[in-house]
Order: structure tokens, then C-alpha cells, then sequence
């Protein structure tokens, strides 16, 4: 039913639109449509026709056959009565297939758009706003917007076969039409106290399936902890108290909007009560025919049903233009990565600097302050700092995930913001913390990296990483399924995914956000190996959790709020007692054999 | 019900488990009394909404035929139409409210027996089942039951009775007027069915070309990192644009099949023909007019249905579907049971595997286990993922039962143990730690609800969580979870420990994964897990390179063999697998003595 509407959350770049910003917006995307459109409510209407003529052509018709005995004139009422009735259906099959056509078009359309803005923006967008609430902006708030059109035509059809019957009812008869008419505001008033009800007990309803929801979800995930506890009853009792009160609120949920249409129909009894009452006196004092009052018996019917779905429709139409704002809010906002050229780049050596360069995600909180950093060519750097230091930051800087403030970011010397971005991107090669792996195989996945590369190529880097040892884990190989977001693979072997996919694409500059998950030690150890083979001569930059990629590294730079306070190779910091030691005393140390062998209390 | 079970409750109502729609029916036969209200309730507000067709045909002839006691008998015809449409609405407002009652019985009745059912179930069952596949079963299968009953069956009746009483109305004035309804029912009854066939897979296609459009775009979504740094954009672009366009194209055809509704077409036309009819009948003089303006009334009724009953074999549908995807989690068998007389007694934690084999699902996990773990020993087991090292230590406390061979406890095969003596002694940590939506407390003493508060905080500092617990706002009173306080790792880990530590189990498994981002948190859970070893026999999965340094017994299992096994100085000289991953580290290594037997 189309009486409820909850509050829907907002984003920050949702906007208002003024109401006639917002109808050129809709009319833009109806225009494709226009002659469709056109076509559907031209179908509405002619059905709306057809049926407020039809009781009424009937009703004419009692009086005239009762005066007129000729055959003829019955065939030719039974003709019109019938082709009105094959009108009626022709009309409504126009409406359904051009207005499917034109819905469907219009959704495609804006889906398109809201798609094409969506991958238009930079990371901030997605950083900030959950990919579910972006997801259903772009599939179901197009649908519901796209209801809008359905709904004007419904509503445009209602309120048109309300106002043609009272016109043609009162040229009828005044007395009766008022009579009529006096049962509208029970109607109304009754459809709105109704709505007031619903809307409660509703929300009523929705907070206690979030309930049950949870309370089913909890179980079902702690099953193991409650089996191996033998604490199957508690959760039990809970359940049944939950159930319990969910039983007792959709009851009166329910109960609420099964009352509704048997209570409407009461009034419109009263109604036609009077009418065959009031009507039929006038009729025996000659004032009304007695098809005229027949035709006020199948008015009332007609007369309160479309009253009722306009009240109902009104706030699913009204929900429709607010899903169409959201979805026009997400296409309209600026995407904040702006690049100034589009030099293309066939190759790049790899070296990296950062001139003066100022960066904040908020603004009035400032990551990095006039940073400078000159990355060399074929240089494996570590970023070590706490949390909040701005390593992340100036890995994602360099992959242009994120438009910086001040400053220029130069690659071999050029500004970053002038080249083409795909083509820049292409040599990078970025390996994230929890990788993230398409529904797929794992073939599949490492080829995701470079979509031409052949089968040959795919399994040859496969076997680089790690010597392949890694492969004969997997239970078909490289043609093992890795599931929704890679949960067949452990974390360790989506982490083998990603460096051989970085190595099927074979970038120049290499940024490797070091997973902090920990990993089986065998794996593990084919990660490093793997990681060995990643890092020989390209530039690298590794936000380091793992002592010995620190080791390895051929500088270590340390930070602290955004900026550089110590470097060096990891022997010469740990000997100068500095941020650095404290930095290994604090992440690193119990990586090390000197911690793992002082440990012998075990046994 | 002769189910195994590991979980039961008494005087639960017996339903019928046969087929869905069995199923179904013994749910509604619960409430018999629902059922006889909501249809004879419905029989009385349609019989008088026909009445009141009768009655303004009736009327129509008072006028037509006016006589000195017109109004007189208008005055008693309108109080009857007040009389018979006041007892429709009054007999449809309870016939509602008894079906919803029903519909909503339907819904927490189903519920609580497919909830029964779950709390029964083996965790081999829970481990192939997905949390979200459940909980649609519970939640939306159920809502379909609600609806399969109102408005379905609701419905179900206003096309049963909206055909069938306009039609005794109708014989009651002149039998031969029957002949255009019956026309129309069986007319209605071939193009509806054929309508239905024709729409169904494209509904279908529709919907699942809606389910792979929203998972393909929040996979683009949420990996966008990826598609960025791998400028993938054009290729996703194509592929999302090829699923928004195939639902387009189910959606049009959905309109082309629903603008081919050919029974109002046919409700159109005998319209027409029962009007027809009823004027040649006045004609012949056999009926009055009168009569004719009735049977129209009546046969307008018969609109209704013809347009309604559509949305009733959807629900219907629906509804049967959500039925059996619940029955059948209903009907799958357990595998094991609460062995109630098995044996009853203190462990000591001595545990043998006797050429354990284990197959899932039809693949071998493991071969060839044999190990003799003596009671206060800890064994450490490493392996790749896959290796069956989780499946390992689960054959212990029964979440599965071996295949071939056995495994036993304290010299008694874990099958003959009591299924609740063996669980409550051997204590499991899982990967995932799961810890429930309440306080802290509350989840410690989870494993021993009469706990007392001083039992509860020395159970925490024995895992080393006192100290953080107490950093919170509320200490043990602080919620976790959604509305509560999000823990971290090492923090989710300590609990579970500190859990474990109160229901003092005789043997620990332990799947230990946890990372530690710092020393401090990793010196914690090192010496919490030190006195979790003390005295118990503890299996344990670990990254932790200093707890599989130090354990009495290391095995290393690959593809579900066990390739070496013994303490950290033999398998530096043994197994070319475990020097790999010491060999990083820049120290000197022990000779290699023997080539490891392949695998």
C-alpha cells in the first residue's frame, strides 16, 4: 500500500531542487519518450472515458428500451455496450505496453547516468558514503522515480474520471449529485485519519522486524559458541519473546489496514442506501428517470474508489519525486579529481615527487602541510608512522584517488594532473589491504589486470609469486571459484591474487598497502617470496606492517602528523635511538626472532 | 517426529511435514476456529452485497411501476439496502480481521518452528548454510506466509464467492441467465491460466536480472579501488549497461504480457451478452426490468474477481515457494544426536586419532590421521588454507564425525561420549570470534550463567582483559556490538578467553588468527594464552610464530596429510616445508637431515 512513507536518510550532497528545476530535470529525461507518453495518456484518458460512459450509457439505455420496442435499437445499444467494453480493454493494453516501454527507457536512461557519475567520482565519494545506500540510488530509486510517471498517469486518469462524472451528474440531477458528493468528506477525512494510524503502527512493525531480524542473525551466527555452551535454551526463551511481541505488533498492524477498505465500504453503504431512498421518490415524482437514478446507484461506486486511490497514491507519488531528487543529486555533484590535460604517456621510469604539497580530506584538518618527497626511480620506500600519520595519504595522492590542495605531485618530472588518467593509471600497480577480489576465478581475477593478456601470461605470473606453491593450495587450481568478494580464498591467498595480478599488469610505480591481518606462517612465507619478485626493479612504495619488508626496504621514512621526521635503512635508525626505535619497540619487535626465541616458557 | 536432533523442545504443535502445501494447510487447520469464521463471514458479506443488487432491482421496479404504496415500499426497500450493505461491511470488517489473525499466526508459527528446527541442526549443516540465506528464510519466506494467507486466501475467496453467489442470485431470477456467466467463468478460468504461464518467467527473469544487476554493481562498488587503479572503468561501464538493458527488456515484456490481459476483454463482451440476454427475457415479458437492473448489479460483482484474482495465484505461489524453501531446512536431517545415555564423566584430555579419515561433501578433507596427544600437552598445527587444519580439530568435540576410523577421548571413542559432557569439556575459540549484542558480562559468562561478578572479572584477568574492560565508560556493563563498542581483534580474542577460562573446559581448541598491530597487545594474548595452557590439553591453530616455536608438538599438514610432526628442533632438520619459513629470518639453521616424504 501506498499510504506509508518513512523518513529516508539524506546524504550530504543531496540537494534541494525547486520544484521547477526539478520538473525541467524530469521533462529532460520524458522528452525521449514525449510522442510514447503522449500516446499513454491519451490511452488513460480515452479509458477513463470509456469507463464513467459505460454505467452511464447503460443507464440511458433502461429508459430508452423500455419506451422503444424496435430490435434494432437493442443491437445497436448491445453493439456500443460491447465495443465500449473491447475499447476499455484496447485502451488499457496501449497504456500497459507504451508505458512499460517508456518506463523501462527512462530507468535505463537515468541508470545509465547515475552509473556513469558514480565511476566519474574520486575516492572521497566512496570513502564517505556506504556502497549499499550508493547501489540503491542507482537501482532502486530509479525504478521508484520512474513510478512517478505511471502514477501521474493514474492520477491524472483518477481525478479526470471524478470530474468528468460530477459534471455529467450534475447535469443530471443537482439534488442527487449533492447528495453524492456530501459522502466525499467522510471518504477523505476517514482515508486520513487511516493514513495517521498506519503510519504508526508501521513503524511499529519495521522497528520490531529489525528486532527479529537481529535477534535470528545473532543466533544464527553464534550457533557454534551456543552448541559448544550447550546454551541452545537461553537463546531459545529470547527468541520466543521476540517472536511473541513481533506477533502481538503485526497483529495491530494488520489489523489497521484490514479495516480500512470493509469501513469505506460502510460509508459508501450509507450512501447508496440514501440514494435508493431519495432517489427513488424523485424519480416517482418525475424529477429523475429511473435510468438516471440507476446511473446514481453506479456512480457512488465509481465516485469513491478513485477518491480512495488518489489519497493512497498521493504519497507514493510524492516518495517517487523524492527518489528522483536522490538520484538527480548523485548525478549532479561535481566529481572533485580534475585533470588539466590529457598528455598521454606510453612509459614512465618511475620517479616521484612531491613539491609543497597540501592535503586534507575535512576541510580544517590538514594531512599533509607542504610536503616534499623525491622518490627515485626503482626505489623500494617504506612509510612507517602511527595511525593518522599520512602514509596512506600519500600512496592514494599518487594513484590520484584523491585531489590534492596545494602544492604539485610531479611523475618524471611532469605534473600528474596533466596526463591522461586511465593511461597514467595503467602504470600503477596498487595492492590494497584487504585486496579485493571479483565473483570469479582466480584466473580471472589476475587477468583482471591486464583484460588481454593470454592464459599463458596469467599462469606465468601466477607462478612467479611465490613459486606457484600457492596454486596447488586452491581446490581447481587457478580455476577455483574465489566467491563474493574472494570469501572462498583465505586472506592470504587473496593477498597472492593481488600481487600476481600486479605483475600481470606490470607497472611502473608499485604501492603496496601492507595487509595487517595476519596470515598462516607457510603462506606467509610465499607472500614474501612473492613480494621479492614485485619489488626488483620497480618503484615501490609499501605501507609496512611486516618487519621484514622494512628490512628489505631500501629507505625507511618515518612520519608523523603528515610530515617526514626521520630517514634512513632500518639499521642505521634502529642504531640512532630515535622516533624510528620507538616505532620498532611499539609494531615491530615482536616480529622478530629475538622476541619469538625469548619466549621458551611455553612447555 | 523421529528426527535426530541436538536440540528439543517439549509440546510443540505437530505440523504436517509431507509437501508444502501439506504443510501449509496443517498450519491453518491450528486454528480451525479462524478458518470456519473468515468463510462464513465472507459467505455472509457477499450474499448480502448480491442482496443489495436484488433489492435496488426491486426498487428500480417499485418505480417503474409506481402504485399509492411506492413509497411506503421504498422507504422498506432503502432500510434493507442499509441493512444487507451495513452487515457486508460489519461481516467483511471480522472476516478481514479473522484472516489477518490467521496470517499473522502463519507467519510466527512457521517461524518458531523452523527457529526450533535451526537450534537442532549439526554445525556441518550450519557451515554449508549462509547467514543471509537463513535469515531471508525467516524473515521474507515467513512474510510471503502472511501474505500467502492475507491477502492471498482473501482472494482466493472474493474469486470463489465473487463468482460463485452473483451467479445463485442470478439462477434465483432466471436460471437461463446463467448461461453468459458460466460463459465468462470458464473463459476467465483458460485465458488467466495462460496469462499467468506466459508472465511467471518473465516475472522471474525479471527479478533475478534485478538480484544480478544490484550484486554486479556493488561489487563494481565496493572493489572500486581496483577498477580505478586497474582503469577497468569502460569495461564495467559495458557490463553494467548490459544488465540495466536486459532488465529493461524483461520489463517491457512484462508490460507486452500484462497488456494481453485477455479477461477483461472477456468480462467486456458478456457484459454486453448478459445485458443482451436479460432484455430479451424482459422483452419476452418472462422477467421484469426490474429484474434485469438486478441481474446487472450482480453481474457487475463478478468484475472483481476477474481482475483480483491474478495477484491471489501470485501470493499463492509465493507463498508455496517461501513454504518449502522453510520445509526443507525443516526436513534436512541432522547428522548427529545428543547420544543422552553416552558416557557421562571428567576428561583428562588425552586424545588419539586412529587412521582418521574425513570426506565433506564428497571430497576427502582428510587421510591418515593418526596422533597420540597426551592430556596437558599443546599441539600447535600449521598448513595453507585448504590443508584441514580447522577440520582437524572439529572432528574433536563432534561438529563433525569422522568417516573412517576413530578418534578417542580418555580411550573412549568421542561417539560414545555424551554429546553434552563432551562439548561443555572441550572449549572451542573460532576463527571469527563471535561474541553476542550485550555487555561484556554477560558474553564472559555466557558458557556459565550463574557466574558471579568475582568469578567473571578473574576469569578476564586471567585472559588479560581486565585492564582494557575496565578502561570503557561502563567496564563489564559496556554493550558490544551494533549499538555498543567495537572491539578490536586482539580484544574480541581476550574475551573469548577469558569465556573459555569460566566454563574451565578440560581440552582447548584454539583457531588462533588474531594479529597483533603491537607488541604490548601481542605480549597480552601471549601470556593470557600461557595460562590458558596450563593443565589442558590444548589444540591449537596459530600464526603465531612464537606459539608454534614453543609447543610441545607441531604438526604440519598439507592437502590433509600430515607431512611432519614433532617438536621445533626435529622439524627444522626434517621438513624442508617448516625451515621455509625460518629461513627468512637471518639466523643459522640446523642441517637438513632427510628429504620429506611427498605428499
Amino acid at each position: 500500500m501506498g499510504f506509508i512513507m518513512d523518513g529516508l536518510d539524506a546524504e550530504d550532497y543531496d540537494r534541494q531542487y525547486g520544484d521547477k528545476v526539478l520538473v525541467q530535470r524530469i521533462i529532460t529525461y520524458f522528452r525521449q519518450e514525449f510522442s510514447r507518453m503522449l500516446f499513454v495518456a491519451l490511452a488513460i484518458f480515452l479509458t477513463a472515458l470509456v469507463s464513467t460512459g459505460l454505467p452511464i450509457y447503460i443507464s440511458a439505455s433502461i429508459d430508452r428500451i423500455r419506451d422503444d420496442t424496435n430490435t434494432g435499437t437493442l443491437m445497436v445499444v448491445l453493439s456500443i455496450v460491447v465495443l465500449l467494453g473491447m475499447l476499455s480493454w484496447g485502451f488499457n493494453a496501449i497504456r500497459r505496453w507504451a508505458g512499460a516501454t517508456a518506463v523501462g527507457n527512462v530507468v535505463l536512461k537515468l541508470r545509465e547516468d547515475a552509473f556513469d557519475a558514480v565511476m566519474a567520482r574520486d575516492l572521497s565519494f566512496y570513502d564517505t558514503y556506504p556502497s549499499g545506500k550508493v547501489v540503491s540510488r542507482v537501482t532502486s530509486d530509479t525504478q521508484a522515480f520512474a513510478e512517478v510517471v505511471n502514477l501521474t498517469m493514474e492520477l491524472l486518469s483518477q481525478g479526470l474520471l471524478v470530474i468528468l462524472l460530477i459534471g455529467y451528474l450534475f447535469t443530471v440531477d443537482v439534488p442527487m449529485t449533492l447528495i453524492t458528493l456530501a459522502l466525499a468528506p467522510f471518504i477523505v477525512a476517514t482515508a486520513l485519519a487511516f493514513r495517521k494510524i498506519a503510519r504508526y503502527s508501521v513503524t511499529q512493525s519495521r522497528r520490531i522486524l529489525a528486532v527479529v531480524s537481529s535477534h535470528i542473525q545473532e543466533s544464527v551466527s553464534g550457533i557454534s559458541v551456543a552448541k559448544t555452551f550447550r546454551q541452545e535454551q537461553a537463546i531459545y526463551d529470547e527468541f520466543l519473546d521476540v517472536n511473541r511481541r513481533s506477533y502481538r505488533i503485526n497483529l495491530r498492524t494488520g489489523y489497521v489496514f484490514s479495516s480500512i477498505f470493509p469501513i469505506l465500504n460502510l460509508l459508501s453503504g450509507v450512501g447508496t442506501a440514501a440514494l435508493v431512498y431519495f432517489g427513488g421518490l424523485r424519480a416517482q415524482e418525475g424529477y429523475l428517470s429511473p435510468g438516471d437514478w440507476y446511473l446514481f446507484l453506479q456512480g457512488i461506486a465509481l465516485f469513491w474508489f478513485p477518491l480512495t486511490s488518489i489519497a493512497s497514491f498521493w504519497s507514493q507519488f510524492q516518495l517517487g519525486l523524492a527518489a528522483g531528487e536522490r538520484v538527480f543529486a548523485l548525478i549532479d555533484a561535481d566529481p572533485n579529481v580534475i585533470q588539466t590535460d590529457n598528455q598521454p604517456l606510453p612509459s614512465l621510469r618511475g620517479e616521484i615527487r612531491f613539491e609543497d604539497v597540501d592535503f586534507h580530506y575535512k576541510e580544517g584538518e590538514p594531512v599533509l602541510r607542504r610536503f616534499a618527497l623525491t622518490i627515485h626511480p626503482g626505489e623500494t620506500v617504506a612509510l612507517v608512522g602511527h595511525t593518522g600519520s599520512g602514509k596512506s595519504s600519500i600512496t592514494k595522492l599518487i594513484a590520484r584517488f584523491y585531489e590534492f590542495q596545494g602544492g604539485r605531485i610531479l611523475i618524471d618530472g611532469q605534473d600528474v594532473r596533466s596526463f591522461e588518467l586511465s593511461a597514467y593509471r595503467h602504470h600503477l600497480g596498487f595492492v590494497t589491504q584487504s585486496p579485493f577480489l571479483f565473483d570469479g576465478t582466480v584466473r580471472e581475477n589476475i587477468r583482471y589486470g591486464r583484460t588481454e593478456a593470454t592464459d599463458e601470461e596469467v599462469e606465468a605470473v601466477a607462478r612467479m609469486v611465490g613459486h606457484g606453491d600457492w596454486i596447488a593450495g586452491l581446490p581447481n587450481g587457478l580455476d577455483t571459484e574465489v566467491g563474493e568478494r574472494g570469501s572462498s580464498l583465505s586472506m592470504g591467498q587473496r593477498q597472492l591474487v593481488a600481487l600476481a595480478r600486479v605483475l600481470l599488469q606490470d607497472p611502473s610505480i608499485f604501492i603496496l598497502d601492507e595487509a595487517t591481518a595476519s596470515i598462516d606462517p607457510l603462506t606467509e612465507t610465499l607472500i614474501q617470496e612473492g613480494l621479492d619478485v614485485v619489488l626488483k626493479s620497480r618503484t615501490s612504495i609499501v605501507i609496512a606492517h611486516r618487519l621484514s619488508t622494512i628490512k628489505n626496504a631500501d629507505r625507511i621514512i618515518v612520519l608523523s602528523k603528515g610530515e617526514i621526521i626521520e630517514q634512513g635503512s632500518h639499521a642505521t635508525l634502529l642504531a640512532s635511538g630515535g622516533h624510528y626505535a620507538d616505532l620498532y619497540n611499539t609494531y615491530f619487535r615482536h616480529q622478530s626472532l629475538e622476541y619469538i626465541e625469548q619466549l621458551a616458557t611455553a612447555s | 517426529m523421529s528426527h535426530k536432533s541436538e536440540f528439543s523442545v517439549a509440546g510443540t504443535y505437530p505440523y504436517n511435514h509431507k509437501n508444502a502445501i501439506r504443510w501449509v494447510i496443517s498450519h491453518l487447520m491450528r486454528y480451525k476456529f479462524f478458518l470456519v469464521a473468515t468463510a462464513t463471514l465472507f459467505t455472509v458479506a457477499y450474499a448480502a452485497y448480491a442482496q443489495s443488487a436484488v433489492l435496488i432491482g426491486r426498487a428500480a421496479e417499485e418505480i417503474l411501476t409506481p402504485s399509492s404504496g411506492t413509497e411506503g415500499a421504498l422507504v422498506t426497500i432503502a432500510l434493507l439496502v442499509l441493512l444487507v450493505l451495513v452487515t457486508d461491511g460489519v461481516a467483511s470488517l471480522f472476516a478481514s480481521l479473522s484472516v489477518e489473525t490467521l496470517a499473522q499466526r502463519m507467519e510466527v508459527d512457521a517461524r518458531h518452528e523452523l527457529y526450533i528446527s535451526l537450534l537442532g541442526k549439526s554445525q556441518t549443516f550450519h557451515d554449508r548454510q549462509r547467514v543471509g540465506d537463513i535469515m531471508a528464510r525467516a524473515t521474507d519466506d515467513v512474510k510471503q506466509l502472511n501474505f500467502m494467507v492475507n491477502p492471498g486466501i482473501l482472494f482466493m475467496f472474493d474469486l470463489v464467492l465473487g463468482f460463485a453467489v452473483p451467479m445463485v442470485y442470478i439462477a434465483l431470477i432466471d436460471l437461463r441467465l446463467l448461461a453468459v456467466p458460466i460463459l465468462l467463468v470458464v473463459l476467465y478460468f483458460i485465458t488467466a491460466s495462460d496469462y499467468s504461464r506466459r508472465l511467471n518467467p518473465v516475472v522471474n527473469r525479471l527479478r533475478t536480472q534485478f538480484g544480478t544487476m544490484n550484486a554486479r554493481l556493488e561489487e563494481t562498488i565496493s572493489g572500486i579501488e581496483v577498477v580505478k587503479a586497474s582503469t577497468t572503468e569502460s569495461f564495467e561501464r559495458q557490463k553494467f549497461r548490459d544488465n540495466a538493458r536486459g532488465f529493461r527488456d524483461y520489463f517491457v515484456q512484462q508490460g507486452r504480457i500484462e497488456a494481453g490481459y485477455l479477461p477483461i476483454l472477456i468480462y467486456g463482451i458478456a457484459y454486453g451478452l448478459i445485458f443482451l440476454h436479460g432484455i430479451f427475457l424482459y422483452r419476452a415479458d418472462e422477467i421484469l426490468l426490474g429484474e434485469v437492473i438486478a441481474v446487472i448489479g450482480l453481474f457487475s460483482v463478478m468484475r472483481f474477481p476477474t481482475i483480483l484474482s491474478l495477484f491471489a495465484l501470485t501470493l499463492i505461489q509465493n507463498g508455496l515457494a517461501g513454504a518449502d524453501r522453510i520445509l526443507t531446512i525443516i526436513k534436512t536431517e541432522t547428522e548427529l544426536d545428543e547420544n543422552r545415555e553416552g558416557i557421562s564423566r571428567t576428561i583428562e584430555g588425552d586424545i588419539v586419532f586412529e587412521n582418521v579419515d574425513f570426506a565433506y561433501n564428497g571430497t576427502n578433507v582428510l587421510g591418515d590421521i593418526n596422533v597420540h596427544i597426551r592430556p596437558g600437552q599443546t599441539v600447535a598445527i600449521i598448513g595453507q588454507t585448504g590443508a584441514g587444519k580447522s577440520t582437524l580439530t572439529r572432528l574433536v568435540n563432534r561438529t563433525y564425525d569422522v568417516s573412517g576410523g576413530r578418534i578417542l577421548v580418555d580411550g573412549v571413542d568421542v561417539r560414545e561420549w555424551n554429546l553434552a559432557t563432551l562439548r561443555s569439556q572441550i572449549s572451542s575459540i573460532e576463527q571469527d570470534i563471535f561474541l553476542f549484542s550485550r555487555t561484556i558480562a554477560e558474553n564472559i559468562a555466557f558458557g556459565a550463567p550463574g557466574a558471579t561478578q568475582e568469578q567473571i572479572e578473574e576469569a578476564a584477568r586471567a585472559a588479560q582483559a581486565h585492564d582494557f574492560i575496565l578502561s570503557f565508560q561502563e567496564g563489564y556493563q559496556t554493550k558490544i556490538g551494533e549499538r555498543g563498542v567495537t572491539l578490536s581483534g586482539g580484544q574480541r580474542q581476550r574475551l573469548a578467553l577469558a569465556r573459555a577460562f569460566l566454563s574451565n573446559p578440560r581440552v582447548l581448541i584454539l583457531d588462533d588468527s588474531t594479529s597483533a598491530i603491537d607488541s604490548a597487545t601481542e605480549g597480552e594474548i601471549q601470556r593470557a594464552l600461557r595460562r590458558m595452557q596450563e593443565g589442558r590439553t590444548v589444540l591449537m591453530i596459530t600464526h603465531r610464530l612464537s606459539q608454534i616455536r614453543w609447543a610441545d608438538v607441531i604438526i604440519v599438514l598439507d592437502q590433509g596429510r600430515i607431512v611432519a610432526s614433532g617438536a621445533h628442533e626435529d622439524l627444522l632438520r626434517s621438513s624442508p616445508h617448516y625451515r621455509r619459513i625460518f629461513a627468512r629470518f637471518d639466523v643459522e639453521l640446523p642441517p637438513l637431515e632427510a628429504e620429506e616424504p611427498a605428499a
